[in-house]
């Protein structure tokens, strides 16, 4: 434990607690405000779990987790399965468009299914056409479409770690059971599932917390009974009553330690039931079956339903896109590159200030993941995994809880918030774990050997961190680099409530000009353009790292 | 005075003592083996002397130069080639740039590094493969790219940890020989850690064999085979029978010649290995190995720790027979040529060589 090291976790320790611990905790210390006194108390708390219609909400909340668990599991299990073991032609194109709602923002995917599913959307209108109905059928407004579009967007977690629990399984667990008489289905509910549930948790846990985040989805769709989207309500509609602000903050603690208190549950839980560790390491592709043509023609039309509504969403926002007034038409009849001439070249600033933002948040976090990376896993220093732990916390912290929080903390002690740099300050604190995890595993891969070789050879610290560790870091810690870039680069739910005239983004700019109801073109041009980009980052990814699946999720599964 | 000495060195893992006070020489020029089960504290000893570890206390001396007491002297500045276990091969750098890799932080010449680069690729037979990179070779020579990088830059001392526990048997026997040679003819002082007992004896000058971070004993090959410290330095190294007795009588004319009274009989004649002395009384261990015990059909005449006993099981291992002669329900191995005809069940005559037999504490 040398002088150096402690430095630099006091330095980095340092940072997160300007950047975490201190706007995190005047969200919680500003939830005990009351507002008629001006005191603190618990007051807003009773009320919250008094309150019918909050205790209502909360329910509805819990009813729409459980919901969409419920249908991604269902969905998720044989999708998983036939991904994992079944060969099959085209696994790889496949397997990337299932898993890309995970990098398409939540929003592209309401607003192209109000466009396509809506009252008066594509699918009503043709059916309407054929003479199959008379008035159009509700398709998604209510709990039910809820469910659907946010089991879309979540089925892919579900997938990626439930495939990756199949294909890490030991091949002779399952030749055992079959061995002492099981087959099929039996083996598959008494031995294969419950091997996977470690896995299963992990992305269950992200899949149920889900609807504790997403206030958009509901908004939009007119579902308002919902935590988060409540807490959007109060805080950003009513803020000249200071007591439904302080009831929204109160939404965004509650939430935000429902998130927490479950994710450290499953992080407990899957830490503890780790079956992986009895088996004496398996092949990289797992167990590999030939599925019967039957299977096989089921499984393809299975894939190729799914994949339809994953594409769905791009190829929705495109026709918008590219056209003018499309409504009460099946299709868009006037095509029209003025949406784009309209970004590109009218307001730039929009897209400017989303790449500088991002950016800017890219840098921080490198500056920042490299050297933490650097200090979990190699050494000793005391309070690091306390670090680790915080910066994995931020994975579940609902965005709405950064945006609230930095809001609150950086106004008046700390007037940060007048400067846009509170932009790519909130950007990198909340997408941190996604570049730090990525660069802890490729650490953790990185043979310590190696570096000790180096040393041995007469090679100083930063000679051997800049001639070994570094190029056998680089390609974990691009992918890092890309996945946070475009989280970053779609980031809403901060942002929201940092913006100022001037800082909008591109996804601010799509939510804005979605609410000016006739621009939907301009708003659907923006996100086709923020699917394009994200496309090429994909891209990107898939060269250095190798397969689009890495490229969706990073080495290390889960 | 000795190359390397390592005094009074202590290292500890939160709770878990590694290393516990010892105390170590190493010659110069000489292969020193660190012998020993997991978790004995070979590999860590090994690290500290290479400076990958920070021991808590004791210091380490290599060529008169304190590595700890007088500040501590980092692993690039110690004059030291390492060869580790995985090999710690660079992934991302062909042969070549891996073996010049400690050359070129070195002020020389780019033809001087090339011919020293060139003279090590030869020295380990590696000529030709300059340009391969580390997974188009085999184990094998992985391994030897290890050792050239380890001795490319003339190191004073020369640590091995492990490195043929990756490789598969034959190749192992083989690499044994080369490294015992190569090494030698360097002239380098090196220190080799394995828990392989047979590796230890061909390769070392010295070995050490330890036990729960301590050094148990320090000798030859045929010392440490023929002359056990302990139980636990015997029975490590080589098999030995080992028979739970009490000294009964110290010979007059020779102090190490005792007669002890053990399962077998009344009185079993052993010599103690070393100048320890032992009272009547004194619970010891009379051990034989299975190879120092002579079998007869019927009784040979009036010869001293003669038993007789049954064969239960036996073991045909190709170039001997090894049987299990049970003996009052004492089981004893015993190590005969194949052709002796030998049946379970048989009845036989076992003598226990006075000269080999020794008693343990």
């Amino acid at each position: 434990m040398t002088r150096g090291n402690i430095l630099l976790a006091t330095l980095l320790w340092s940072v997160i607690a300007f950047l975490v611990v201190y706007p995190l905790s005047i969200l919680v210390v500003e939830s005990f405000k009351i507002a008629e006194t001006g005191t603190w108390g618990i007051s807003n708390y009773l009320e919250f779990f008094e309150d019918a219609y909050y205790l209502k909400i909360f329910g509805n909340t819990l009813v729409l987790s459980t919901l969409v668990l419920l249908s991604t599991t269902i969905f998720g299990v044989p999708l998983s399965y036939i991904l994992a073991r079944y060969r099959h032609w085209g696994k790889t194109v496949f397997t990337a468009l299932i898993l890309l709602p995970i990098v398409l923002p939540a929003y592209a995917g309401v607003f192209a299914f109000i466009i396509f599913f809506g009252k008066y959307g594509t699918v009503n209108l043709l059916l309407m056409e054929m003479g199959l109905i008379k008035t159009p059928i509700n398709l998604i407004y209510g709990l039910h479409g809820l469910v659907c579009i946010q089991t879309l967007h979540m089925l892919p977690f579900i997938a990626l770690s439930l495939s990756a629990g199949f294909t890490n399984i030991d091949p002779s667990f399952e030749e055992a059971a079959e061995v002492e008489g099981a087959s099929g289905f039996w083996r598959f509910f008494t031995v294969t599932l419950p091997l996977c549930t470690p896995s299963y948790l992990a992305g269950a846990v992200i899949v149920f917390l889900w609807p504790f985040t997403d206030w958009l989805t509901p908004l939009i769709l007119g579902q308002v009974d919902y935590l988060p989207s409540i807490a959007y309500i109060n805080i950003a509609y009513h803020f000249t009553d200071m007591h439904r602000k302080y009831m929204g903050i109160v939404a965004v603690v509650v939430s935000s330690a429902v998130c927490i208190i479950l994710f450290l549950l499953a992080k407990w839980w899957v830490e503890r039931k780790k079956y992986t560790g009895l088996s004496k390491g398996t092949t990289s592709e797992g167990r590999v079956i030939e599925p019967g043509p039957l299977i096989k023609v089921g499984s393809y039309v299975y894939m190729v339903c799914i994949a339809i509504l994953v594409l769905l969403i791009p190829v929705v926002l495109g026709l918008a896109a590219f056209s003018r007034r499309w409504v009460f038409e099946p299709f868009p009849t006037y095509w029209t590159l003025d949406n784009f001439r309209l970004i590109l070249l009218e307001t730039p600033l929009l897209i400017k200030n989303s790449f500088v933002f991002s950016g800017v948040a890219l840098f921080f976090g490198i500056a920042f993941g490299l050297p933490a990376a650097y200090l979990i896993v190699r050494t000793r220093v005391p309070g690091k995994d306390a670090l680790d732990f915080v910066i994995t916390l931020m994975l579940a912290f609902p965005g709405m809880a950064v945006g609230v929080s930095y809001l609150l903390a950086f106004w008046q002690a700390i007037p940060l918030a007048t400067h846009w740099v509170i932009m790519p300050l909130a950007l990198f604190a909340r997408r941190l774990p996604y570049f730090l995890r990525m660069a802890h595993s490729s650490y953790l891969q990185l043979d310590i050997s190696l570096e000790e070789a180096s040393e041995v050879s007469g090679a100083g610290k930063l000679r051997t961190f800049l001639n070994i560790s570094l190029p056998l870091l680089l390609k974990g810690v691009l992918v890092g680099v890309v996945m946070f870039f475009i989280m970053a680069f779609q980031e809403i739910s901060t942002a929201i409530f940092l913006y100022r005239g001037g800082w909008e983004t591109l996804p601010i700019g799509i939510y804005l000009n979605w609410h000016r109801g006739m621009e939907f073109g301009i708003a659907a041009a923006m996100a086709f353009l923020m699917i394009v980009v994200t496309f090429i980052l994909l891209l990107i990814i898939s060269r250095i790292g190798g397969g689009v699946l890495k490229a969706a999720w990073g080495p290390g599964g889960t | 005075m000795a190359f390397i000495e390592i005094r009074n060195l202590f290292k500890r893992f939160k709770n878990v003592v590694a290393v516990n006070h010892i105390e170590l020489e190493v010659n110069k020029g000489e292969m020193l083996t660190l012998l020993g089960p997991s978790g004995c504290g070979k590999t860590t000893t090994l690290r500290c002397i290479a400076g990958l570890e920070k021991p808590e206390e004791g210091d380490i001396v290599i060529d008169s130069k304190p590595m700890l007491s007088e500040g501590f002297v980092h692993p690039s500045k110690r004059g030291i080639g390492m060869v580790f276990q995985n090999y710690a091969v660079w992934p991302h750098m062909k042969v070549y740039k891996n073996i010049v890799y400690g050359l070129r932080l070195q002020r020389l010449s780019k033809k001087s590094v090339k011919e020293r680069a060139l003279e090590v690729l030869e020295l380990v037979g590696l000529k030709g493969l300059e340009e391969r990179y580390p997974a188009q070779l085999s184990g094998g020579q992985q391994q030897r790219v290890a050792l050239a990088r380890a001795l490319v830059r003339n190191p004073k001392v020369l640590l091995l940890d492990e490195p043929l526990s990756n490789l598969d048997a034959k190749l192992r026997e083989k690499m044994r020989f080369e490294i015992k040679s190569l090494v030698r003819r360097m002239g380098i002082t090196a220190v080799y850690v394995t828990h392989d007992q047979a590796e230890a004896m061909v390769i070392s000058d010295r070995i050490a064999v330890m036990n729960s971070g301590r050094v148990v004993q320090v000798g030859t090959p045929e010392d440490i085979y023929g002359r056990p410290a302990n139980r636990f330095v015997a029975d490590f190294i080589g098999t030995m029978n080992f028979l739970a007795g009490e000294v009964v009588r110290v010979l007059q004319d020779d102090a190490h010649a005792v007669y002890v009274r053990t399962e077998f009989g009344e009185t079993m004649l052993c010599r103690t290995p070393h100048s320890m002395a032992t009272t009547p009384g004194e619970k010891v261990y009379a051990s034989i190995r299975p190879e120092d015990v002579e079998v007869f059909a019927a009784p040979p005449q009036s010869r001293e720790n003669l038993v007789r006993g049954t064969i239960v099981h036996k073991a045909y291992l190709g170039n001997f027979l090894f049987i299990f002669v049970s003996v009052n329900g004492n089981l004893i191995r015993v190590q005969v040529p194949h052709h002796l005809p030998q049946e379970e069940g048989q009845e036989l005559y076992l003598v226990l060589d006075p000269q080999k037999c020794m008693i343990l504490s």
